[in-house]
């Protein structure tokens, strides 16, 4: 069987929503940054996917400087997942109950 | 000679980027070598620099648009009256910084820094001409503002920051999905080009419509509208006072050049699709911004909900979907900087000296100090909408598009907001002038603080009463578009 862009998208699809789901589920913080990883690599897959079924490589390239996003985004989450251990003993997100409406 | 580098010609369409990109890597090397004095020395050199970044800005109003890097950045009128508001924000909000005590204690030199990035970070978002520049550079904003949001590193501030960051991720995940589709149906990254598929008669693709609305979810997050507004109020509390104002002005703002770009420029030809939602979703974010401040205790949660109602305003601009829309967006969001930065001068000048952001305890504040409780009044006045202040005119513009677009309940909603707002605006200005104090020292106010306050002051009356240059410049700015 051909692997068109329908299986690739599917698959897409499923990791946005399993990076979603983990996102809000989760309790620990550094599961939640996990799921958002899963969240951009299931975007990056898409453009990948649509660069090569439209044969435009702005897609491809597009995937590294998401890369480098992400990889800025989850280091400033866990410095504040560190700094915020250090202070409550716990990476537990049900442990932050400081604001509330 | 060899001619091995040539600096391509029209690169002076960047001239204010770059110069922020030098300010940025002056003020991280002074940060490193300064030790002492850093934060006096470095604040001097982050406001010349700005007000020159300014200048640059100024000078490219009215020059044609062009675009360089082979598509990827758009000098445009839209860019450069964006820009501006961007530059004042910046501007007020270093200045802020410096008057910020708990800012001091943890160095001052990278709080500068941040807000540099994020300043260009909006620049380049407001220039973007494709998804890839697009993408990086609004995270280039939400990052700077995690880190920023966080900075007290006490655990309320590190709360709020955890949790702008994993709101904010997520929304940047569905962010890049969307475009992923609009890119994915359209087979081009250009938004010039895009916009020219879509005009073509590419309406009807049920992937597309996918694409708008993730990116319109984002777009939603990032300016604080319904159903994703609920982070703003937690993090307007937890997070340092300069953060805050930077975060409801500029951040604000670039929320809503994406939208333009991407709703109005891209998408205008599938109104039919998310005009009617983003009409329910402008009324519902109107109330429950307007109704979520009343019972508030803390001035900036108060703000925190005000700031949702606003940005329930300008999303009448985009649901009309028209250049008055544009144009009235525009107006607003220049009248909302001046008032807006107002607000935040005097609660940085209360709490400097007070250490409060508690509503009760600026009871007498007319008494403590008549200066700042009078442009208390007046930010609050322009913030409700009454005129002859700033922030009227611009209601009044937004109201009077969407009765031209024919959303006469939005309309409604829209004024008898006002009303709401005015009763919590008002409870402040009661507790300002009415009430006894309970500690009755004058509050200072630094010069600096004073300056601007001044200037914010002169803008709200000035827009309020001689609305036309503005006007003139809105139209001309959202032009662009049509």
């Amino acid at each position: 069987m051909e692997i068109g862009l329908n299986h690739l998208l599917g698959v897409s699809a499923l990791l946005l929503i399993i990076g979603l789901m983990g996102v809000i589920c989760r309790r620990n913080i550094i599961m939640i940054l996990l799921g958002l990883e899963i969240m951009l690599a299931a975007g990056n897959l898409a453009f990948v996917a649509f660069a090569r079924a439209n044969g435009n490589l702005a897609g491809q390239i597009m995937v590294f400087f998401v890369m480098i996003v992400a990889a800025a985004e989850v280091t400033v989450g866990l410095a504040i997942a560190v700094v915020l251990a250090r202070k409550i003993r716990s990476v537990n997100a049900d442990e932050m109950r400081q604001l509330k409406w | 000679m060899n001619p091995g580098f040539v600096i391509p010609t029209g690169w002076s369409a960047l001239l204010p980027e770059l110069a922020l990109t030098g300010l940025i890597g002056l003020i991280l090397i002074g940060d490193v070598l300064l030790k002492e004095e850093a934060g006096k020395i470095l604040s001097g050199i982050a406001v010349a620099g700005l007000a020159a970044v300014g200048f640059l800005v100024a000078a490219q109003w009215d020059q044609p648009a062009r675009t360089v890097l082979a598509g990827m950045f758009r000098m445009d009128m839209l860019a450069v009256f964006f820009k501006g508001i961007f530059t004042i924000a910046a501007l007020t909000t270093v200045l802020i910084a410096r008057q910020t005590p708990a800012l001091i204690r943890r160095g001052l030199g990278e709080f500068y820094l941040l807000i540099l990035t994020a300043t260009l970070g909006m620049f380049l978002t407001a220039s973007a001409g494709n998804l890839l520049m697009l993408f990086v550079a609004l995270e280039m904003i939400t990052i700077s503002f995690y880190v920023m949001v966080s900075y007290h590193q006490e655990e309320r501030s590190l709360e709020a920051g955890l949790k702008y960051l994993v709101l904010g991720s997520i929304a940047s995940g569905l962010f890049l999905y969307g475009l992923a589709f609009l890119f994915g149906t359209t087979g081009t990254a250009d938004l010039t080009e895009m916009a020219a598929v879509i005009q073509g008669g590419l309406t009807e693709s049920p992937m597309l419509v996918l694409g708008l609305f993730l990116v319109l979810s984002s777009i939603l997050f990032k300016s604080a509208c319904v159903p994703f507004q609920l982070w703003a109020p937690d993090v307007y509390q937890g997070a340092p006072t300069p953060a805050v104002a930077f975060l409801s002005v500029g951040s604000k703002a670039a929320g809503f050049v994406v939208a333009l770009r991407l709703l109005i420029e891209l998408l205008l030809p599938l109104g039919g699709v998310w005009i009617p939602v983003v009409v329910f979703l402008s009324g519902a974010t109107i109330l429950a911004g307007n109704l979520g401040a009343i019972p508030q205790s803390n001035i900036k949660r108060l703000f925190g909900y005000s700031t949702i109602g606003h940005g329930g305003y300008l999303l009448i601009g985009i649901a009309a979907g028209s250049f008055l829309g544009t144009q009235a967006i525009l107006f607003y969001l220049a009248a909302y900087a001046f008032t807006n930065l107002a607000a935040f001068l005097v609660i940085t000048a209360f709490s400097k000296t007070t250490g409060s952001d508690e509503i009760r305890d600026y009871a007498g504040l007319s008494r403590r100090s008549p200066f700042l409780a009078a442009m208390f009044f007046l930010a609050l006045l322009s913030l409700a909408g009454v005129p002859p202040l700033a922030g009227f005119f611009g209601k009044f513009l937004l109201i009077l598009s969407a009765v031209d677009a024919g959303h006469g309940v939005l309309a409604g909603i829209g004024a008898i907001a006002v009303v709401i707002s005015l009763y919590y605006y008002l409870m402040i200005v009661k507790t300002m002038y009415a009430d006894e104090p309970a500690d009755p020292s004058p509050v200072p106010v630094p010069t600096t603080l004073r300056i601007m306050l001044w200037i914010c002051a002169a803008g709200m009356l000035g827009l309020g009463l001689i609305q036309k240059p503005l006007v003139n410049w809105a139209a001309a700015a959202a032009q662009t578009l049509f």
